[in-house]
């Protein structure tokens, strides 16, 4: 499945030509897929293959800046647990080979795409765009806080 | 989710993860998502629909029990406890 048909993949390429500046890690975590078998949670995957699709046309948009390592949670369960990964697909988005803290859980299609490509252009370019009384709002925060955004791709 | 995303690149404290609702249905049955976006905060507190940027970051405070001077008003309502 072409998850990004052909004219997209190249105004992907023109844009983070243009765009991206410093590196680009991503890191998809995923299990050994089932094609689109609705199974249990916890068997198989559904939307592995089209994630790492995805994550490897990003990668090949810009393969001088962006970086991508599959962890297949099945072989490296201690990883994923390390990272709390706790379902796939699960793409992280870092500036280096750390854990990433951006993550899209689920195939990022539809509404979620171009959030995916705004979080590899922010954290390419480390700007995150936030007023000065937001970044100092944030600063309080002593403890790590999970921010989970629930979407649908319509 | 773009707004949860540029926090996490400001803030090393603040993870941002998008969830494809349908995708996960145990999450969303989990976190009683009836609409989107519906944001999680820490799996405590949540809210539904778009919040400007001020009003997002007050809520993530909140929910991550930091006092915030001036209560944020949800489009759709308060922020609301999760239960179990």
């Amino acid at each position: 499945m072409a998850v990004i048909p052909e004219p997209v993949r190249q105004q992907l390429k023109d844009r983070f030509d243009t765009v991206l500046s410093g590196p680009v890690h991503l890191t998809l975590y995923t299990r050994p897929g089932s094609s689109r078998l609705i199974l249990p949670a916890g068997v198989g995957c559904a939307t592995c293959e089209d994630a790492r699709q995805m994550a490897e046309l990003l990668r090949e948009a810009a393969p001088e800046k962006v970086t991508l390592e599959v962890v297949d949670v099945t072989r490296d369960p201690a990883r994923a647990n390390a990272d709390g990964v706790d379902d796939v697909p699960t793409m992280s988005v870092a500036s280096n080979s750390e854990t990433g803290r951006i993550r899209f859980q689920g195939l990022p299609t539809g509404t979620e795409f171009p959030a995916l490509i705004d979080a590899v252009e922010r954290v390419s370019r480390m700007e995150h765009g936030l007023s000065e009384e937001s970044v100092a709002a944030l600063a309080k925060l002593t403890e790590p806080a999970e921010v989970m955004v629930f979407a649908t791709p319509t | 989710m773009s707004l949860a995303n540029r926090m996490a690149l400001a803030s090393p404290q603040v993870r941002a993860v998008c969830v494809e609702a349908n995708e996960f249905p145990h999450l969303s049955a989990q976190f009683r998502v009836r609409g989107v976006p519906h944001t999680v905060i820490n799996r405590r507190s949540a809210f539904v629909g778009a919040l400007p940027e001020r009003e997002f970051v007050a809520a993530v405070l909140e929910g991550a029990g930091i006092p915030v001077e001036e209560p944020h008003e949800a489009p759709s309502g308060p922020s609301t406890e999760i239960s179990g």
